[in-house]
């Protein structure tokens, strides 16, 4: 792991950022790295889970939406928390990841949810009168739709598992914000400087996110669009 | 059991939770017959067709297909049999033409990926869209959409077609081409269940026309004899209504 490089002289505020850039860099992989890993933990769980929501029985429904209105009502620092210290997960960013996964599973299953409930009822209708299971109906027919659809919830569902990677850093993982205390407590004079490159890394990140989803978004609508 | 029998409805009836629909529909069709099912709005026509394919169950009575009852069949299995067509198409809508034929010849009937799409593209061509394969459900008119709706039950070697208001979304214009479609199917002997308010083509394509109102059957018989001279002036009348709305086509 880098550490943080000390120079002889002082620098100026914007200076010592600079200098320290291949730190913000880093810090900077690692929340990519955080949400990336959470998204995709929060899709393979998430993915099931908003199914079951959609078309589960009783008992299925029972178990999956109470667990996910618990999560979802639970802060994520104290996810965090009982993943790390509670259930001694470790490394931390092992523990982070899980958190996060988890948390953003909860979430997708309801952009999952609301996405297969706006196909039209006949779409699961003709495909069962064409003798599809209901699995198969649910794969190939309602599935491809209700995903392309669930597209963009996921513009707000990166932004707010990204900005909350940030949270890892109580169990001291050394992503963005931490490495931003770890500057700005050798040379406290450059707070503003060292605060300000990390939410303009932060933005960055999310604006050009955002703006990939919208491209994503395009490219897999339906041509002639959803009649 | 007659070998020329394919259809059984016996006794039928159905509710939705304390409202009755049906209250005890018989009636059977031999193979090659094209029924033509009519009725008042709530009266129980579509109920009736997704009884037959089991979209609803049934509460009391017997529908038997080829002699069998459908409850004794493997339900995806009857459905294979049993094709059905919808008012508002259904297509799916991330398909092409051409997909929302071969899902149904890949996934039911366990074809080939080569044999669904050549057998597919046969269907649709029998329909009149060889040109419109490759577009989406979006990209066709309303009737190219019922058109493929057919073609996508047709693919299956259904039995029986059912038929819910096929026409009543279209356009004026566009319900031809949708009828006749459906009269070449019944001139090559397929046998037909519809609901429809085309009197025209009731005229001239059906073996019978059943009446139906408040879930039960009030008349059925050959097209002449409802038309001209019904037993139930309760058929007189709705008929007289449904022929001066929807000419003959
Ligand atoms: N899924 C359902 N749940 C509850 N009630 C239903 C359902 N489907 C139909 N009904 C009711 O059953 C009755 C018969 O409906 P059905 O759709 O079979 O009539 P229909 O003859 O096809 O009418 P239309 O000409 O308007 O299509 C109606 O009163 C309707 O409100
Ligand atoms: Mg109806």
């Amino acid at each position: 792991m880098d550490s943080v490089f000390l120079s002889a002289q002082p620098l100026g505020d914007w200076e010592f950022v600079w200098q320290q850039r291949q730190f913000f860099v880093e810090g900077t992989r690692i929340a990519v790295e955080l949400t990336f890993y959470s998204i995709v933990l929060g899709f393979i769980l998430g993915l099931p889970a908003g199914v079951v929501e959609a078309y589960g029985g009783p008992y299925s429904k029972g178990v999956v939406r109470p667990v996910g209105v618990a999560i979802r009502g639970t802060p994520i620092l104290v996810i965090i928390a009982i993943t790390y210290f509670a259930f001694g997960v470790s490394p931390a960013f092992l523990a982070a990841t899980l958190a996060l996964g988890v948390r953003s599973a909860a979430y997708q299953s309801q952009i999952f949810r609301g996405a297969i409930e706006s196909v039209e009822g006949g779409q699961m209708e003709a495909a069962r009168a064409v003798g599809l299971s209901k699995l198969d109906a649910i794969r190939h027919v309602v599935l491809p739709q209700a995903l392309r659809r669930s597209v963009p919830g996921f513009q707000n569902e990166f932004t707010i598992v990204l900005k909350d990677t940030s949270i890892a850093y109580a169990i001291g993982v050394a992503e963005l914000l931490k490495r931003s205390y770890d500057l700005f407590s050798l040379q406290t004079s450059a707070a503003l400087e060292v605060f300000l490159a990390a939410s303009l890394i932060y933005f960055v990140l999310t604006f050009s996110v955002n703006r990939g989803i919208e491209v994503l978004n395009d490219r897999v609508a339906i041509p002639g669009g959803n009649y | 059991m007659a070998e020329n029998r394919l259809l059984d409805v016996v006794d039928v009836h159905q509710s939705y939770g304390e409202e009755r629909v049906l209250e005890g529909i018989s009636f059977e069709m031999d193979r090659q017959d094209v029924k033509v099912l009519v009725g008042p709005s709530g009266s129980g026509k579509s109920t009736m067709l997704r009884c037959i394919n089991r979209l609803t169950d049934i509460d009391e009575g017997e529908i038997a297909l080829d002699g069998e009852s459908i409850y004794d069949m493997n339900q995806n299995d009857l459905r294979r049999q049993v094709g059905m067509v919808f008012q508002d198409f259904n297509l799916f809508a991330h398909l092409t033409a051409l997909e929302n034929v071969t899902l149904g010849l890949k996934r039911v009937r366990d074809m080939s990926e080569p044999d669904a799409v050549e057998k597919a593209a046969r269907q649709l061509e029998s329909v009149g869209l060889r040109e419109q394969a490759n577009s989406y459900p979006a990209e066709l008119s309303g009737g190219q959409k019922q058109r493929v709706g057919i073609a996508r039950a047709l693919a299956m070697d259904p039995k029986l077609m059912l038929f819910d208001e096929p026409t009543s979304a279209l356009d004026p214009e566009l319900i031809g081409e949708v009828l006749e479609v459906m009269r070449d199917l019944a001139e090559e002997g397929m046998t037909m269940l519809v609901v429809t308010h085309e009197m025209g083509f009731a005229r001239q394509a059906a073996t019978d026309v059943l009446f139906l109102e408040d879930g039960e059957l009030v008349e059925q018989g050959p097209p002449d004899q409802l038309f001209e001279a019904p037993e139930q002036d309760r058929t007189r009348d709705f008929l007289g209504r449904l022929t001066s709305l929807h000419g003959d086509q």
